[in-house]
Parts: structure tokens; C-alpha cells; sequence
């Protein structure tokens, strides 16, 4: 399935369309043609690193594989969302008093894409249902989302309550939104600080090795 | 007094003029130009009252200006909405304190598209006709009856007889009626924010500060992106309908030129603010924003200069990587306020084209100590000050939670540094 893992990496959407289309119809295994999109986005993630493909190919990716995913649905055991080969749990959430929700969602797909659990919170989240969640999922990493400059605060009580409650060495926290840098991660007290999706996984990816 | 305050604000007006031109000043201007609610949390009004009070958050917004001896007025324009227009139309992709947000939080922008991939050529075609029939009932609960609304083509309303008949009958609908009369509340509405704001503008005209900006507008890549199609949207159109998403912004160009020089002339400041949201380098390649963004932001800062205005862009987010195309407009005609860039190659290749306005962080604002400031406004003036093309202000003017020390600390900063 060369031909379709190409089509996907080079953004050629209505090629990746005909071309699932054509392996279904011939038999294939389905998995198999999830398999030709993982690939594929392996290789837009590459992309993305090496600073050819930005955040328009991301989203161009992540539509196609879930148009294929909708395909390929009915086909598919029932039983495929078991967790064995997941990577590690993320909770996720935008902080109090902020309800933009851009980033976060797509830190959400992007963390799903590269087989991680995600738990996402929504908007304007308070700091007891972040330790809530925490206590509950038991996440490896916390990422906290905010694009308004309020979020330094809320994002600073989300890990204050996390030490109050004795489990922030149990969890990795990353912070991340349009306004946040150094100086904000320092006074949140989180571990890592990024302004794009990409980094955040590819932090995420590395705390988990 | 008077005689004294006009010389004031010349010499005000005159240090930022000459850092605009790249031309030493006698120091260098120190002026905030995107301010929410740090004022009227100052003075102890609540994010759901600043924006009602019109008469109270003007005086906050004097009181910081005149404190803090600032180089600018505080600007009234573009930050925040007042709630009652917002009420009043119903706008649904705008959330504020007093409506469904708690007091304390500020107005946020939700988003959403407006436009389908599929209505680009409705849109093209007759954009005017799709705003009012299609885009206003999705944006405005208020509005929302003029989707159903049998009203003509304006252009068929062009002879007396029609206009007599046509206007009468779309009129006449009792959804119509009642959307009037909520119009009339609207335009009373404006009439009381616009003497309070006028009289803010004269007072501090009067005072001897000039505004940051007169107007603001935004690029016409950002229109579609922010409001017609979304970021989703416009991001992958960019693959899907790259010919009708370009169509499209060059079609809007005109109309972004248009609103920042009406937005001069009432005011009667040339400096118009652009705030850019899509073409930093989080969002796009070099080669895409080549293509889909620099054209129309090329266009809106050509076609503000050649009416004689000034304008500011904001560049949200990094725009490291996109100097080398900064460098092809006309030195000394663009002030440009950025956010997050790194400053020495900023310096190295736009030192001799535009003014650095900018950028002491919006988290050391928040969070830092004022030393960090000072440290920091210094360096600012160690790497741009040589030729005078230097504004000192915050990443993205004063952040709500700006702590008053480190606003102190900044302004303090300037004076002890920035002597020329």
C-alpha cells in the first residue's frame, strides 16, 4: 500500500480517498489500511520536525486518517479500543477562567494520533477536577491548556493542589498556549513549556521512554 | 496650563514619530498599545462592570496614563466590546463577564465558521447579499430573522416604485419590527458610548497624550480565517480550494485598506493597529505564508501607506522566520510591535527598515519581579536603541495581570536607560 501511504503524506486527500476505497473493495484487511496511515502520519510527523510541514498538514492528516476511520468502522471488530498497546494516559484540559479550546483540541489529536489514552476535561476547568481526574485516570502526564495570560494563575493552582495532594512526582506537567514561556513555566511549577502541538507530543513521547 | 499640555503632547507625539522614522527622539517612548482590563482592575472594577461603565473605565484608563506619565492615552479602540452591543445583537461567538462568563473572567472570542467550503462562490458573487442573509443570522440572535426575510437584492430596490413597495413589504414583518426597534436600543447605546469615549479623547488631548492608534483592522487572511471559515477551515482550504480561498482574500483586500483609513480619519490619528493572528511560524511554512498571507498583509501596509497613515502590526506569535520578507517594505513607514522574535536577528535584518515596538514578555509582566524587568527593557535598549527605532511596551501591550511594580519597573526602566 505504497501508493496510499503516499497519497496521505503529500496531502493528496482525494487520492488517499480512492485509493481506501480501492483496497477495501479488493479485500483488505483493514487494519491494514490503519496500518498505511499510521505510516503515513509517521511520515508527516517527520515532516513536521524537520520544519517542511506545519500545522496545515497536520490537520490535513488527522482529517484524513479519521474519514478512513469512519470507512473502515463498520468492518472492524468492536473490541479494538483495548488499551494494551497504548502508550502511556494524558489529561488534558484548558485552566479556569479560560475557555479557548483550539490548542487543546488539537494537542488532543495529535496525542491520540501517537497512541496515547487522553482524557480531555474541556474548558474552563477547575482546579479540583483536574486533581479529580487525576486521582481517578491516573495519568502519566497532565497538560494544561491556556491562551489568555489568567492562565499563569490557574495553571500555578492546578500543580500547588497537585503537591498539596501529594501525587505531583507521580505526574509529568506540560504547559502549553500562545502566552506561555519559561518564565510562566517556572511560576506554574510545571516541567516543560511549549506554544505548539507538535513539541508538546514529541516532550510527551520522550517523558515516556 | 493649556499652552503647556499642547506642548506636551507634541513632544509626545513628536518621540514617536521620530522612533517610527528611525530617527533618535530625545528618549525612547515608552507606550503601551493593546490594553484590556488592567485599568479598571486597578481601580477596582470588575471585568463584567468595565464593560458597562464606559464613564468609569475611561477615568481607570486616565488615571494609568497620567501615573505612569506615559508617552500615549491609553487607546478606547479595539480591545473591549461594550456589553450591551454585544447583548443587544445577540453575538454568539463572543462570551463576556455578566453574560455567560463569571464576573471575574475576561470577554473571550470563540470562533466558529460562517462560511461553508462549499459557499465560496455565494460569497464571491454577492458578498453583501450572503453577509446579511446567511452570516448575520448565524452570528447575531438579533438578526437571525433576516435569513427568512423575502427582502430583494438591494439593487432591484433602485427605482422609487420598488423602493416603495419592496422596502415596505420586508418591513412589515412582525420579526423585522421587532428587530428595529432592538437596532434603535443598539444606536442609542452607541450614542452614549460614543460621547463617553469622544469626551475621553478630548480630555486626553487636552492633558497632551496622544493615542497609540486611531484604528484598528486586521489582514484579510486573518477575516477569513478568524471569522468566515475558521482556523480549520482556512488552514485546510489551503489544500482543498487554494484558488477560491485566494479569490477570496483578494477580493477583501480593498475593503481592509478602506476600514483602517476610515478608522484615521474619524479619530484623526494615522497610526492604524493591525493585530495578525495566522502568519506566524507555529501555523505556516515560509512557502505558505508566501503565498496565502505576505500578499494581503503586503497590500494592507502598502495601500495604508500610500494614504498617508502609519500602520502597527502586532505579529502574534514567532515571526523569526518570516524577517527576510518584512524587509521589502519602505524603511520607516511600518511600526512593528512584536511579540515574540528573536530580538538580535530582528535587529540585524529589520534594524534599518522598521521600528521594533515591543516586547518585554506577557508572563514577566505577570509573574516576574521588577528587577527582571528592568534587566530586560535594558536589553531591549542595548540591542535597538542606536538608531532610535526603538518603542518600549509589553509582548502584546499590558497583560490584565500585569503586577503594578513591574509596570512601574518597565516605564522606571525606560527613563534610566533610554536618554538618548
Amino acid at each position: 500500500m505504497k501508493d496510499l501511504v503516499n497519497a496521505v503524506a503529500e496531502m493528496l486527500e482525494e487520492d488517499a480517498r480512492t485509493l481506501t476505497q480501492k483496497y477495501l473493495d479488493e479485500g483488505a484487511a483493514p487494519i491494514k489500511i490503519i496500518d498505511a496511515y499510521k505510516d503515513a502520519l509517521g511520515i508527516v510527523g517527520k515532516r513536521f520536525e524537520e520544519g517542511v510541514y506545519f500545522v496545515p498538514e497536520l490537520i490535513m492528516a488527522g482529517e484524513m486518517m479519521k474519514e478512513a476511520s469512519e470507512m473502515m468502522k463498520p468492518l472492524m471488530a468492536e473490541d479494538k479500543s483495548s488499551n494494551g498497546d497504548k502508550l502511556g494516559k494524558f489529561l488534558l484540559g484548558t485552566v479556569e477562567g479560560d475557555i479557548h479550546d483550539i490548542g487543546k483540541d488539537m494537542v488532543a489529536m495529535l496525542m491520540e494520533l501517537n497512541g496515547f489514552e487522553v482524557r480531555d476535561l474541556g474548558v474552563d476547568v477547575p482546579v479540583q477536577r483536574f486533581c479529580d481526574a487525576v486521582n481517578d485516570f491516573q495519568p502519566d502526564i497532565v497538560g494544561l491548556s491556556g491562551l489568555l495570560t489568567l492562565s499563569y494563575e490557574s495553571m500555578k493552582q492546578v500543580v500547588d493542589s497537585l503537591r498539596e495532594n501529594g501525587v505531583r512526582d507521580k505526574v509529568k506537567v506540560i504547559i502549553g498556549g500562545g502566552q506561555v514561556d519559561e518564565h510562566a513555566c517556572k511560576y506554574a511549577g510545571a516541567d516543560a513549556w511549549v506554544t505548539d502541538a507538535v513539541t508538546g507530543v514529541n516532550i510527551c513521547k520522550r517523558w515516556i521512554e | 496650563m493649556e499652552l503647556l499640555n499642547e506642548t506636551a503632547f507634541q513632544e509626545r507625539e513628536k518621540r514617536l514619530t521620530d522612533a517610527i522614522a528611525l530617527r533618535k527622539p530625545d528618549r525612547v517612548p515608552v507606550a503601551p498599545l493593546a490594553v484590556h482590563y488592567y485599568p479598571t482592575l486597578a481601580a477596582g472594577i470588575s471585568n463584567k462592570d468595565a464593560m458597562l461603565l464606559y464613564a468609569q473605565r475611561y477615568e481607570s484608563m486616565k488615571k494609568v496614563t497620567l501615573d505612569l506619565n506615559l508617552d500615549v492615552a491609553l487607546s478606547p479602540f479595539g480591545t473591549i466590546p461594550p456589553a450591551k452591543f454585544l447583548d443587544i445583537l445577540g453575538l454568539s461567538h463572543f462570551k463576556w463577564p455578566g453574560g455567560v462568563l463569571r464576573e471575574d473572567q475576561p470577554f473571550q472570542y470563540t470562533g466558529g465558521a460562517t462560511l461553508k467550503g462549499t459557499e465560496y462562490t455565494q460569497f464571491l458573487s454577492d458578498p453583501s447579499g450572503f453577509t446579511l442573509r446567511n452570516i448575520w443570522p448565524q452570528i447575531s440572535s438579533t438578526l437571525a430573522p433576516l435569513a427568512a426575510v423575502p427582502l430583494p437584492p438591494i439593487h432591484w430596490l433602485s427605482t422609487s416604485y420598488d423602493l416603495a413597495f419592496g422596502l415596505s413589504s420586508a418591513v412589515a414583518e412582525p420579526p423585522v419590527l421587532d428587530l428595529l426597534k432592538r437596532l434603535v436600543a443598539l444606536g442609542e447605546e452607541f450614542g452614549r458610548f460614543g460621547a463617553a469615549t469622544f469626551g475621553y479623547l478630548t480630555e486626553m488631548r487636552g492633558l497632551g497624550y496622544p493615542l497609540p492608534y486611531g484604528g484598528m483592522m486586521i489582514t484579510a487572511f486573518d477575516w477569513v480565517g478568524d471569522f468566515l471559515r475558521g482556523m480549520r477551515g482556512v488552514l485546510t482550504d489551503m489544500f482543498r480550494a487554494p484558488e477560491r480561498l485566494l479569490e477570496t482574500i483578494e477580493m477583501l483586500i480593498p475593503a481592509t485598506i478602506q476600514k483602517g483609513v476610515l478608522a484615521a480619519r474619524a479619530t484623526g490619528c494615522s497610526r492604524v493597529f493591525l493585530p495578525l493572528h495566522w502568519g506566524c511560524a507555529a501555523f505556516m511554512s515560509n512557502d505558505q505564508f508566501a503565498r496565502f498571507y505576505w500578499p494581503s498583509l503586503k497590500a494592507l501596509l502598502l495601500g495604508l501607506i500610500d494614504e498617508g497613515l502609519t500602520p502597527i502590526p502586532l505579529f502574534e506569535g514567532d515571526y523569526t522566520p518570516r524577517l527576510e520578507f518584512l524587509k521589502e517594505l519602505p524603511k520607516g513607514k511600518v511600526a512593528g510591535h512584536f511579540e515574540a522574535v528573536d530580538r538580535r536577528k530582528a535587529k540585524e535584518i529589520l534594524g534599518d527598515t522598521m521600528c521594533f515596538w515591543g516586547n518585554v514578555s506577557a508572563s514577566l509582566l505577570a509573574t516576574g519581579s521588577p528587577s527582571e524587568v528592568k534587566d530586560d527593557v535594558k536589553q531591549l535598549i542595548e540591542i535597538f536603541g542606536d538608531t532610535g527605532g526603538l518603542i518600549i511596551d509589553g509582548s502584546v501591550g499590558l497583560p490584565d495581570e500585569t503586577k503594578p511594580e513591574n509596570l512601574a519597573a518597565m516605564v522606571e526602566a525606560v527613563m534610566e536607560y533610554g536618554v538618548y
